[in-house]
C-alpha cells in the first residue's frame, strides 16, 4: 500500500504538480494554488465592499447587495459553476475560458459568504467606536480603515480563515468543467492507473490537507502575533494572552 | 483668521428652540440656552430626562427635528456637506461615559491617531503632543500600554487627552464618571477642574454634585426635556426656585 502510493508519486508526480504543462495548459498542484490564491486574494478586499453596502444607509446600494447575498448563498456552488459555464457563452457569445468561469464564480460565492463574516465583525463592535471616531472628526471612510476594520477583521480572524479553508477545497469543482486543477490531474492518474483509486485519491487528500493545514498555521500566527501586540507584550514571556488564539484550532 | 472664529458672538454654543422626538415621544421640548466662551455649565437632572441626549445633539451624534445649535456662530445642524460636518466636530471635544477608546492602538496612538489622519499633523510631531498631554493628565508612564491594561479612570483620562489632542475650543462631557468606580471618581475630577482652571469651555452632564458646586458657573436643571431651573451652584443648591428641582436635590441627600 505504501509502496503503491511511493510508486503512484513516482511516475506521476510532475503531472500532478503542473499538470500537462508545457505541452498542454498549466495544471495539477500549481494550478490549484494559483486560482486559490487568486480566489482569496480577489475575494477578501470584495467582501469587504459587500459587507459595506449591506450597511449602507443608501437602498440604491443595500438592496441590490443584499440579493446578490441571498442568492448566492441560497444556491449550491456547483450549480451557479455550471449556470456561468454554460449561461455566460450563451448569452455573451465570448469564449470564456474555464479557469477565468471557476474564478469569477468563486470569488462572487466566496465574497457573499465572507461578507457576512465582514459584516457581523462590524456589527459586533458596537455603536462606541464609530461615534468616537465620528467625534474626533473622522470621516466615514477613515473611520473604518483607522478603526473599525482593524478591529472587526480581528476579532473575524477564525471565521475569515474558515472561509479561505473551504474557498481552497471549492476548486476542487472546477473539476466539472475541465479546470485542470490538482483533482483532474489525479482524476486523470487514476483513470491511466485503473486500479488503485484509494491510493490515488488518498495522496489527493493529504496534499489538500496540508494546503489548508499550512494556511491555517499562518493565520494561527499571524492572530497570535497581534493578540500579543494589543495586550502590550510583543516580547517574551506572554503565555497567558495566547488564549483567544486558540479558537482557530478548534474551527477545522 | 477663518471665518469659523468669528469673535462677535461671544457665545460659544447657542441653542435655539431645539425639538427632539423618538417617534411620537418627546425628548427634548424648545430648549434655549447658551454657553459663554470659557464658562463651565453643569448639566443635571433625574435619569431619562433628556440630558445626554442634549449634549449629543451639539456635536450632531444626534440629529434634531426643529431649531438650531450653533458652535461659533456656525449651525451645526444646518444641512452641510459631510466633510464640513466631520470639520465643526472635530473642533467639539467630546468624551464618553463608556470612554469608547481604540483598543486596538496603544495609548499614545489613540491620542495621536486622529491629529495625524483628520488634521494631517506630522506624526512626530503629533507623537510629542499626545505624549505632552499624557504627562498632563497624569499617564505619561502609560504611553505605550495598551487601554485594556488600564483601569477606567485612568481609561478616562486618556480619552480626556484623545479628545484635547484635537485642541478644540469646547469640551463636552457625557456622565465621564458614571462608569466609573466610586475610588477612580476622583482621579478624572481632578483633571476636568484643571482643565476648567485653565478657561476651557465646559458643559458636563454629571451626577457628581460636589464637583458642580466646585467648578461650575453655572447648572441647568432639565427634566422631561426641559431646562427648568438655569442657575449658580449657590443659588441652586441653597435655594432651587422649581419645586421639581428641590425635590431631586431632596432626593440626592437621602
Amino acid at each position: 500500500m505504501i509502496n503503491d502510493i511511493i510508486a503512484i508519486i513516482r511516475d506521476y508526480w510532475l503531472l500532478l504538480l503542473i499538470g500537462q504543462y508545457p505541452n498542454g495548459p498549466l495544471g495539477g498542484l500549481a494550478n490549484t494554488l494559483i486560482l486559490s490564491a487568486l480566489s482569496i486574494a480577489l475575494a477578501f478586499p470584495l467582501s469587504i465592499l459587500l459587507a459595506l453596502a449591506r450597511l449602507s444607509k443608501w437602498p440604491f446600494l443595500r438592496w441590490p447587495v443584499t440579493v446578490l447575498v441571498y442568492v448566492t448563498r441560497g444556491v449550491p456552488l456547483l450549480m451557479l459553476i455550471l449556470w456561468s459555464y454554460f449561461l455566460v457563452p450563451l448569452l455573451t457569445g465570448a469564449d470564456v475560458p474555464s479557469f477565468v468561469t471557476m474564478l469569477t464564480t468563486l470569488v462572487i460565492y466566496q465574497a457573499a459568504f465572507l461578507s457576512e463574516v465582514v459584516r457581523a465583525g462590524i456589527v459586533a463592535l458596537g455603536q462606541g467606536q464609530m461615534e468616537a471616531a465620528k467625534a474626533l472628526g473622522h470621516g466615514y471612510f477613515g473611520a473604518m480603515r483607522f478603526v473599525i476594520l482593524p478591529q472587526a477583521l480581528y476579532n473575524m480572524i477564525p471565521s475569515i480563515l474558515s472561509t479561505f479553508v473551504s474557498t481552497i477545497k471549492d476548486t476542487t469543482l472546477g473539476y466539472v468543467i475541465n479546470v485542470p486543477d490538482l483533482t483532474f490531474a489525479a482524476s486523470q492518474v487514476n483513470n491511466q492507473l485503473l486500479t488503485q483509486p484509494f491510493q490515488v485519491f488518498l495522496i489527493l487528500a493529504l496534499i489538500y490537507y496540508a494546503i489548508c493545514w499550512s494556511l491555517t498555521h499562518v493565520a494561527y500566527r499571524l492572530e497570535r502575533r497581534i493578540t500579543r501586540k494589543r495586550a502590550g507584550l510583543t516580547g517574551a514571556g506572554a503565555a497567558a494572552v495566547i488564549a483567544p488564539a486558540k479558537i482557530i484550532s478548534e474551527q477545522l | 483668521m477663518t471665518p469659523s472664529e468669528s469673535p462677535q458672538d461671544t457665545y460659544a454654543i447657542r441653542i435655539s428652540k431645539v425639538s427632539k422626538k423618538y417617534g411620537d415621544y418627546p425628548v427634548l421640548k424648545d430648549i434655549n440656552a447658551q454657553v459663554a466662551r470659557g464658562e463651565v455649565v453643569v448639566i443635571c437632572g433625574p435619569s431619562g430626562s433628556g440630558k445626554s441626549t442634549l449634549i449629543r445633539t451639539i456635536n450632531r451624534l444626534e440629529e434634531i427635528n426643529s431649531g438650531s445649535i450653533s458652535f461659533d456662530g456656525q449651525n451645526i445642524h444646518a444641512p452641510m456637506k459631510t466633510r464640513e460636518l466631520n470639520h465643526l466636530r472635530s473642533r467639539i471635544g467630546f468624551v464618553f461615559q463608556s470612554f469608547n477608546l481604540f483598543p486596538h492602538l496603544s495609548v499614545v496612538d489613540n491620542v495621536s491617531m486622529s491629529p495625524v489622519r483628520v488634521k494631517g499633523v506630522a506624526r512626530d510631531v503629533a507623537h510629542d503632543q499626545a505624549l505632552r498631554l499624557l504627562d498632563r493628565v497624569g499617564l505619561a508612564d502609560k504611553a505605550n500600554a495598551f487601554p485594556g491594561q488600564l483601569s477606567g479612570g485612568q481609561q478616562q483620562r486618556v480619552a480626556i487627552a484623545r479628545a484635547l489632542a484635537m485642541e478644540p475650543p469646547v469640551m463636552l462631557f457625557d456622565e465621564p464618571t458614571s462608569a466609573l468606580d466610586p475610588e477612580m471618581v476622583g482621579e478624572v475630577l481632578a483633571v476636568m477642574k484643571s482643565l476648567a482652571a485653565d478657561g476651557m469651555t465646559m458643559l458636563c452632564v454629571t451626577h457628581e454634585m460636589g464637583f458642580a458646586r466646585d467648578v461650575a458657573d453655572r447648572i441647568w436643571f432639565i427634566d422631561a426635556g426641559q431646562i427648568i431651573e438655569t442657575a449658580t451652584p449657590e443659588e441652586f443648591f441653597t435655594s432651587p426656585r422649581h419645586p421639581r428641582a428641590q425635590r431631586f436635590l431632596a432626593d440626592l441627600r437621602h
